[in-house]
């Protein structure tokens, strides 16, 4: 029994300083849970007299197959929700947790503000005129302009906007694009696709991230956010079981946040500074010889160029552009370069939002590198195998091969679609099907400029669903001026976001929840998972799935005979062709099928330290040091070649890089990108999350907030070189008084709560607009664009 | 007089997801803006660059000699004599505020159908004399909250270092690690 401390009313009623006092906690034991592990009795508890269906949760957006739950339904209306415990979701069989947006899910079905006929414009671009129509006519409208322009301007001038990882798109979505003859899948540049290729490009296939935390020394949290990204998928509570099992944790991040508040060391590093850092860590680990002389002689390419190039970013250098003090850079490189096993978790936070995010993740690639923690237990990678499925579903046919090969292409030596892709997300000699995603890739933010620029042409219609793009990537300014010129937008979607003013048509979507289309499966080492999402209700007036929209558009098109003839079942039947599974057994299954294992297989150790293999795709088979597999090639504007050694850009505005813009604007701001009480820019109108965040927030260190007359809960207008918003002020000492961090997208009102919507352009709400959107600034390797600029703030007297 | 139950909420372990708050409200009918059973607390300490954060869910603490039963005028409050959860009988309650000013917390709320607090879920169906758990500690994504009778609870919470939830008479049924 450790020390005994009070906790008085006064502390419970206020929140007050009594508890602070025992936060410094002792020893960190293992923990014995009260839990029951028996599956089948958890499954029993719900209530009586509900009727209970099964949904893979919308949270996190539609499509989404991550937590499966249960959903009690009386009469005929959906009340409770919990996870499923057959599932295996979060810790595994028996988990019935899940995160505060999944416990809030039947709110969105049930959110009066959505859509629910379909709307054609009838006013200006943006003046949000619009009368009802129907689907037929809207159809018709839609496959009249894209056959028409397909004809005049080549099938690549239709795009799609891709939002957040999105299983609609990346199969029935690619499927279209292929058969229509369009590569210009606009892809957001804000994803774990750019941290992966980084990450290709250096390592192969080793990791980084831990396969097996419970042998872990020292876990390195570096600019990643699992307690608002993904709170029910594994991550947070394996990193609270490590820290009980001993592992030291360094959380790099400009916030203390949730998780952070549990490291043993908290680095509160400037936004976007953080390939200043990773090179400084580099320095140290080679300067003092705390590398691992076997691997980089043996397994590095280039290493002697890397140290050699690493030698003037010092720790001091890095404190002038990190605002770290040079001994925690010191004190942090040093425990990386001499606790092992070390594993690193770098996140959005740093790949994907910086300039130099390419190089950012590549320079904290190779720390794990050097210091021979790549595929070593508890390590970089080296997870544990997972035994093959109990069975297997169909992988869903895209007909890549229907993308025209131009003869260009040809003469290039690019895959098929690769010399019409209006702005390519990464070099087009780099994407192929080996190195894309699901397909070639445009950047979302370059491909709407090219409407204004016509640089090489400019897209001519674009369809957004489920992404709002006043949310979604930078300069809401400059989109809405690209969807005034554009020929045609047009809108699937469940919320009337706010692009839906500057659409031609807007198109009423069903949740997941209204229909009976989205299956998932998981595979552990128990057995294997598979379930669809149950309808729950009738779709809301004439609202239609994210999945029959698109057969309705291939069937309008002419393209049925590539889409089932729209007939979504045959889709899904196909894809479980083999599994052993019929549709009917999966509609009719409560709580999914779980089918444990009978083949005795286990999950076992790896091979450890399997190089050869890991590296097998990389130039001389080696950990790109120096990097030739991107060196002196294009970059991906086709204005540049790609540098060999990892370089440090930093923000477009920032205290060290440009002080003479910092003496008007003294301040850094960033947002926090994921948010665990809503879903990117959805779900502010949800009640049950819009009442834990009612406002627009701006976290501010009480010293800086003062020094400006702006008290806890003040309206701040907060002004950046690019535009200004209205945040409200959070006190908070785990941020630096130099930075302010806030979260973007509040479009969505909430009738229930009385609170309002707040705009996405200057004087509005959106942090998008402070952000600098020069597209020669972004990365040059995957197009991340910064999420970090300077600010001068103001306090907002009432009424103003 | 059967065991008493209580909640175990572990410091160490909480990351303030709000999921037991929403939880709570979901399974227990309550709208937003409204009333809340239980709440995720946060208590700060220190300045930049060390601060310190530490966040714990706290509700109803069902005390062993609850405060609130002894001074309800009309008999609303009962404690079970099966599981020590203390409950309020809202056809009885005639919403005179006396409960909450006796609670050492300040834990009862009022809605119009009388005072309102956690039931641990026996009102809306859970069975805990089946192990079955109230749906804040079953929806904790991090294993931070804790239910069960309270001797399996101290041993639980003395693997950790304690802290101690103080009120002389009327000995909650809440620990805190």
């Amino acid at each position: 029994m450790g020390e005994e401390r009070s906790l008085t009313r006064r502390t419970f009623m206020a929140g007050t300083a009594a508890l602070g006092a025992m936060a410094a906690l002792a020893g960190a034991m293992p923990q014995t849970l009260a839990y029951a592990d028996d599956a089948k009795k958890m499954a029993a508890s719900s209530s009586d007299a509900t009727e209970v269906k099964h949904a893979w949760c919308q949270m996190c957006g539609p499509a989404k197959t991550a937590c499966s739950t249960l959903c009690h339904i009386k009469d005929g209306r959906w009340v409770h929700v919990e996870g499923n415990p057959e599932a295996g979701n979060n810790y595994g069989r028996g988990s019935k947790t899940l995160c505060a947006k999944g416990n809030s899910a039947m709110q969105v079905l049930y959110d009066p503000a959505r859509i629910t006929y379909p709307m054609k414009r009838v006013g200006e671009k943006g003046e949000g005129k619009f009368e009802r129509t129907t689907w037929d006519e809207a159809y018709k409208a839609i496959a009249d302009k894209l056959k028409e322009q397909k004809e005049k301007y080549g099938p690549e001038s239709y795009g799609v906007l891709s939002p957040q990882a999105y299983q609609v798109l990346w199969t029935l979505g690619r499927r279209f694009l292929n058969v229509h003859g369009s590569p210009n899948y606009m892809h957001s540049a804000i994803c774990a696709l750019q941290r992966a290729a980084s990450k290709k490009i250096c390592l192969g296939s080793a990791d980084c991230d831990p396969g097996q935390l419970d042998k872990t020394k020292l876990y390195v949290i570096w600019g990643a956010n699992p307690e608002n990204s993904a709170i029910n998928q594994g991550k947070p509570n394996a990193r609270l079981d490590a820290i009980e099992n001993g592992t030291k944790v360094i959380d790099i991040r400009p916030m203390l946040d949730g998780l952070g508040a549990h490291a043993d060391i908290w680095v509160p590093i400037r936004p976007g500074t953080d390939g200043a850092l990773a090179l400084a860590v580099l320095n140290h680990i080679i300067t003092n010889d705390l590398y691992d002389h076997d691997f980089t002689a043996n397994w590095c390419n280039g290493f002697d160029k890397l140290a050699e190039h690493v030698k003037p970013f010092t720790a001091e250098w890095a404190s002038e552009h990190t605002g770290l003090p040079k001994e925690q850079i010191e004190e942090v490189a040093h425990l990386m370069g001499t606790t092992k096993p070390m594993g690193i978790l770098y996140g959005n936070g740093i790949g994907d939002q910086q300039n130099d995010g390419n190089w950012t993740c590549i320079a904290i690639c190779l720390i794990e590198a050097i210091t021979g923690n790549l595929d070593i237990a508890g390590g970089g990678g080296a997870k544990k195998t997972v035994p093959k499925p109990m069975f297997e579903t169909k992988k869903f046919d895209i007909l890549t091969d229907r993308l025209p090969k131009s003869a260009e292409d040809e003469e290039k030596g690019y895959f098929a679609g690769m010399s019409k892709l209006v702005a390519p997300e990464t070099p087009r000699w780099y994407q192929n099907p080996k190195t894309w995603e699901s397909g070639p890739n445009s950047a979302y933010f370059k491909a709407l400029m090219s409407i204004l620029t016509e640089d090489p042409y400019p897209l001519r219609a674009v369809l957004g669903q489920a992404s709002n793009p006043f949310g979604a990537t930078r300069q809401p300014k400059k989109i809405a001026e690209a969807l005034k010129k554009l020929d045609f937008y047009f809108v699937h979607d469940t919320h009337w976001n706010t692009s839906c003013d500057y659409a031609d048509y807007v198109l009423p979507a069903a949740t997941h929840y209204e229909c009976s289309q989205q299956f998932g499966t998981k595979n552990t080492p128990a057995g294997t998972f598979i379930a669809i999402n149950q309808k729950i209700a009738e779709p809301l007036g004439e609202s239609r799935s994210d999945w029959d929209f698109y057969m309705g558009l291939a069937q309008a098109m002419g393209y049925g005979d590539d889409f089932w003839n729209g007939d979504m079942d045959a889709c899904l039947s196909e894809q479980l062709d083999g599994s052993g599974f019929t549709l009917e057994d999966l509609r009719a299954a409560n709580q999914g099928i779980f089918v444990a294992r009978t083949d005795g297989a286990k999950a076992e150790e790896p091979t450890y330290q399997n190089y050869e293999k890991l590296f097998a795709a990389l130039p001389n088979g080696k950990v790109q040091c120096y990097n030739e597999w991107i060196g002196g090639k294009p970059n991906n504007t086709e204005t540049g070649e790609l540098g060999y050694l990892p370089e440090y850009v930093g923000p477009p505005e920032s205290l060290a890089g440009t002080p003479e813009l910092a003496e008007e604007y003294p301040l850094i701001i960033s947002d926090v990108h994921a948010y665990r009480l809503c879903n990117h820019s959805y779900y502010v109108g949800v009640p049950y999350l819009r009442e834990l965040q009612p406002y627009p927030w701006v976290k501010i260190n009480p010293d800086t907030a003062k020094k400006y007359g702006i008290a806890d809960g003040d309206w701040m207008k907060v002004e950046s070189p690019h535009g200004w918003v209205k945040l409200r002020a959070e006190y908070k000492e785990g941020i630096s008084p130099e930075v302010l961090m806030t979260r973007r997208g509040w479009w969505q009102d909430c009738q229930e709560l009385g609170l309002p919507a707040y705009g996405c352009f200057d004087g509005g709400s959106d942090s998008t607009v402070l952000y600098d959107s020069t597209i020669e600034n972004f990365d040059p390797f995957h197009s991340a664009m910064s999420k970090q600029t300077l600010v001068k703030i103001s306090k907002i007297e009432e009424g103003k | 007089m059967g065991k008493q139950y209580g909640f175990y909420a572990d410091t160490s372990r909480c990351i303030k997801c709000w999921a037991c708050e929403v939880a709570c409200k979901q399974w227990n009918g309550i709208k937003a803006g409204t009333i809340a059973r239980r709440k995720v607390h946060e208590i700060d300490s220190g300045k930049f660059p060390t601060p310190t954060r530490t966040f714990i869910s706290m509700s109803c603490m069902h005390c062993a000699e609850p405060a609130c039963e002894k001074v309800c005028p009309a008999g609303a409050i009962s404690k079970r004599e099966e599981d020590g959860i203390v409950v309020v009988d809202k056809n009885k309650c005639i919403g005179c505020h006396y409960c909450f000013f006796a609670c050492p917390f300040g834990v009862p709320e009022y809605t119009d159908a009388g005072m309102d607090k956690c039931d641990a879920c026996l009102g809306n169906g859970v069975k805990i004399d089946e192990g079955e758990m109230p749906h804040c500690v079953a929806t904790c994504p991090t294993k931070a909250l804790h239910f069960g009778p309270m001797d399996e609870l101290r041993e639980m919470q003395s693997q950790k270092t304690a802290k101690k939830v103080v009120s002389d008479s009327t000995r909650p049924s809440f620990l805190a690690s």
